[in-house]
């Protein structure tokens, strides 16, 4: 059995009396891209931090690439790669130059930064903005810029939270062709996206957390197929057309279901009263 | 794509990255920001020029006076050390010591939001790269060390050692290594302090208290000042400051400053100093490793915001709700004398006001300043003082004026959309601004009125109610003015925050120009009175000034759509940035 990329038990986290995320139990196989979904405050990002060391859990473990995070934090933290929810890049400097201050805290020597520099500014189409302050950046670019320096250094586990969000369709094309070609070579994908379109398109695998509890997890194909969630078992609807769910559907299903499991209201309940 | 050669799961044994790779990274990061800051503008257009210019003027002004508060402690330091060996005085120098390490805390205490703002970089986000934690301690002792407290302790701990070489050659060598490690001491001493307050200052409590407790160390500094040139107080060696520090000085015998003098003192009479050099020794390790406690939990990801408190909201009782219901009615039944757009911006800044604690204090502070210095020279003439204390006064409160959009941020694009007339938002935020200034002005006013060493002529009142109008007025239409025409983003209250103040250098520059010129305008017009015998002279001079001012603001209300039309994409530009 090989080792998996991204091992969680008992995951939590508590703010103050508050609980983020409460006792993940994530699995996640080595070169999977895995879509993490839930909806706003469910604890999608709360989770990401705590796997790449930006937030200390309440309690549990993680496990990167075999690995404890708390007794090996620098030696993972060389292995992946992150694109944090507010990207924390340098506003003051350029690109190149964030790019080159990255890749040497990353431990590349001046060459190799130089030269993967120079080809990551050409892919994401960056390389026209030469002495532009990235805080000048257009969000669009600023998204590219933190993606280009989450991978500058060649990681094995990549943390992307929100990647595609403000993004143009023809950069959104650039990171996904980037993404599948990580893939192919081995890395493992750990993304979050509203869009479950892209999720459905690029992931074989998806968990989704809803109020802070993992409540699905599994292949595509096993959530269309009803399996995969976790507490409760959903009997597959099935549809008249014969058409596999989309993912959309699956996730409404289940976020969408009360604490108790019952399927959730299609129309909502209350109506604005101005626009009855 | 070279940078993705890894491939499989599992840790690979990677060669170690050497700390000086890292290091210098980080030092390197540190150059570029500071280079580009300078040398790099955003989007320059022809406004920055005379941002530029203006910048240039305002070096040339304040080098010298901030040079003056470089050169002034370090070459006191540095005299008052000669003094104490030269001429047998081994009293004094753990005072010295003590006052260095009081100076250097309080400017460094202080200047926590200036620091933030120069640095442009939160060593904190750093603990997302490879780094072990030895490395990040490194970083946060060394980031940002180049502070004016840093740099004018430092040098006034080489100038000690200096004066000290000099007044007895045989004890350079040992006064410079006491001096380098009590100059670590407080470089520690301040790390530390500033790694738990930021822990601290995260509680909106404790940012309360803080507020306060500066306030009024502020104020008893300005106390003891004032204590001490009082003409009842004896002067010299005997004066309640002297005393005060000389009755510290045997405790000072056991605290850093103490270890520090005694174990350069030990030195001169030949005596062996180990026991005060490890005591010193002992207190630097001491600050270090607190400092490093409260490091090690932000470098394993300590979350420092307040974020559980909005939950308490939703388990509000129907007793609770209907309290809060209240809470928002009140103000909106208070107000119903307004048209329903400035009602609504009233009680909308009324609630920020409400949660600025910071604002409050600051409001506070300057009245007891006024007070303190109700007992100096200045105070007998208070046909100079009450103008001088009102517009004391006011030079805090004015800066609210300069932007009153600031604190909307992104939330401008609210007026901007709304089918509304901007005329009542301004009217509304002018209102409410006015409230604390006229507020402020008032208690000034009663305040010197009651506190009054000599009776204040009615002609000195009227025509200071003048002057304060005309000033207020005129302050009120240049600041709606600079508000749209450069206004800049902040968040009231927030501790840390990396702009501290909520006015732009210009508009602080012209807040002072105006009142300094209000001030100023108060001199001629006292000759004249006085050349005339005339008293009455000064409010025939200020109550046609106050009108005139009243008049120009009632035409930038009239003409507020279109100013606010033709400046929305500053407003949006600089507000809406996230």
């Amino acid at each position: 059995m090989t080792t998996p990329a991204i091992e969680t038990i008992a995951l939590s986290r508590r703010f103050g009396d508050f609980s983020a995320v409460r006792d993940v139990d994530l699995h996640v196989a080595a070169g999977q891209f895995f879509g993490f979904l839930g909806p706003n405050g469910a604890g999608k990002s709360t989770t990401i931090k705590m796997l790449t060391g930006l937030l200390a859990p309440t309690s549990g473990s993680i496990r990167i690439l075999g690995e404890d995070f708390a007794a090996n934090s620098a030696e993972i933290k060389r292995q992946i790669g992150v694109v944090p929810e507010g990207m924390a890049l340098f506003g003051r400097l350029t690109a190149d130059e964030y790019l080159r201050f990255v890749g040497r805290m990353y431990g590349l020597d001046r060459a190799t930064t130089r030269q993967r520099t120079r080809e990551l500014l050409e892919f994401m189409q960056l390389a026209d903005e030469e002495g532009k302050l990235v805080a000048d950046f257009s969000h669009g670019m600023q998204k590219k810029l933190a993606l280009a320096a989450a991978v500058i250094h060649g990681p094995k586990v990549l943390f992307l939270d929100e990647p595609f969000e403000g993004v143009d369709a023809v950069a959104a094309g650039t990171l996904k062709a980037m993404l599948q070609r990580m893939i192919a070579r081995g890395a493992t994908v750990f993304l979050t996206s509203h869009v479950l379109e892209i999720v459905e398109r690029l992931c074989t695998h998806v968990a989704i957390i809803h109020r802070g509890q993992l409540v699905a997890q599994g292949s595509l194909d096993e959530l269309r197929a009803g399996g995969g969630r976790l507490g409760q078992a959903v009997e597959a609807p099935a549809f008249a057309s014969g058409r596999a769910r989309t993912l959309e559907e699956i996730f409404l299903e289940i976020v969408g279901a009360d604490r108790e499991g019952n399927p959730a209201a299609t129309a909502p309940e209350q109506e604005l009263s101005w626009l009855r | 794509m070279a940078a993705l050669k890894n491939g499989g799961a599992g840790l690979e044994s990677l060669r170690p990255i050497p700390a000086s790779t890292q290091l210098l990274a980080v030092a390197w990061l540190r150059w570029r920001i500071f280079a580009n800051s300078i040398f790099r503008r955003r989007r320059a257009t022809a406004r920055h020029a005379a941002g530029i210019v203006l910048a240039i003027i305002l070096r040339i002004i304040l080098w010298p006076f901030l040079a003056l508060m470089v050169v002034g402690p370090v070459a006191g330091s540095g005299f008052w050390a000669w003094a104490t060996i030269a001429h047998g005085r081994a009293q004094s120098l753990p005072i010295l010591l003590a006052g260095i390490t009081i100076g250097w805390q309080f400017v460094a205490i202080n200047g926590l939001s200036i620091a933030a703002a120069v640095a442009n970089l939160d060593p904190a986000s750093l603990i997302r790269f490879p780094l072990r934690f030895g490395r990040y301690f490194v970083l946060r002792t060394l980031i940002g060390i180049m502070t004016p407290s840093t740099v004018v302790g430092c040098l006034s701990s080489l100038a000690a050692a200096i004066g000290i070489g000099v007044a007895r050659p045989g004890l350079a060598v040992p006064a410079l290594a006491v001096m380098a490690v009590y100059a670590a001491m407080n470089v520690f001493l301040t790390r530390m302090m500033g790694a738990w307050m930021e822990r601290w200052l995260a509680n909106r409590r404790f940012r309360e208290v803080f507020n306060v407790l500066i306030a009024l160390f502020a104020a008893g500094l300005q106390l003891l000042n004032v204590q001490r040139f009082a003409p009842r107080v004896p002067r010299g060696p005997h004066s309640a400051l002297f005393s005060f520090f000389q009755g510290g000085s045997a405790t000072l015998h056991w605290l850093p400053p103490g270890f520090a003098a005694n174990a350069i003192l030990h030195a001169w009479h030949g005596l062996p100093s180990p026991l005060p050099f490890a005591g010193l020794a002992a207190s630097t390790l001491l600050f270090a490793a607190i400092f490093a406690v409260r490091l090690r939990k932000q470098f394993l990801g300590e979350y420092l915001s307040e974020s559980a408190a909005p939950r308490r909201a939703a388990k509000r009782g129907p007793r609770g709700k209907a309290a809060a219901q209240e809470e928002i009615d009140r103000p909106a039944r208070a107000l119903a004398a307004f048209p329903p757009i400035t009602a609504a911006c009233l009680r909308k800044e009324w609630l920020i006001f409400r949660g600025n604690s910071a604002q409050l204090v600051g409001l506070i502070t300057p009245l007891i300043f006024v007070a303190i210095l109700n007992r100096g020279q200045l105070a007998a003439h208070p046909a100079l003082f009450l103008p001088g204390a009102i517009a004391y006064v006011l030079t805090g409160a004015l800066a609210g004026l300069y932007n009153i959009f600031g604190a909307d941020g992104l939330g401008v694009q609210i007026y901007l959309l709304a089918p509304i007339r901007m005329r009542d938002v301004i009217v509304a935020k002018n209102i409410a601004a006015l409230v604390l200034t006229v507020t402020e002005a008032v208690l000034a006013w009663a305040l010197v009125s009651f506190l009054k060493r000599a009776p204040i002529p009615a002609a000195t009142q009227i025509s200071t109610a003048f002057w304060t109008v005309f000033v207020i007025l005129a302050n009120v239409t240049l600041g709606t003015i600079r508000s749209i025409q450069a206004p800049r983003k902040f968040v009231p209250g927030q501790a840390r925050q990396r702009r501290g103040t909520p006015t732009n250098r210009t508009s602080g520059l012209l807040i002072l120009f105006v009142l300094l010129g209000s001030v100023a305008l108060q001199i001629p017009v006292a000759w004249l009175c006085w050349h005339f015998h005339q008293p009455w002279l000064a409010v025939w001079i200020f109550a046609p000034l106050a009108a005139a001012a009243a008049a120009v603001y009632g035409l930038l209300l009239h003409n507020a759509e279109r100013l606010i039309m033709a400046h929305r994409d500053v407003l949006a530009e600089e507000l809406c940035k996230v």
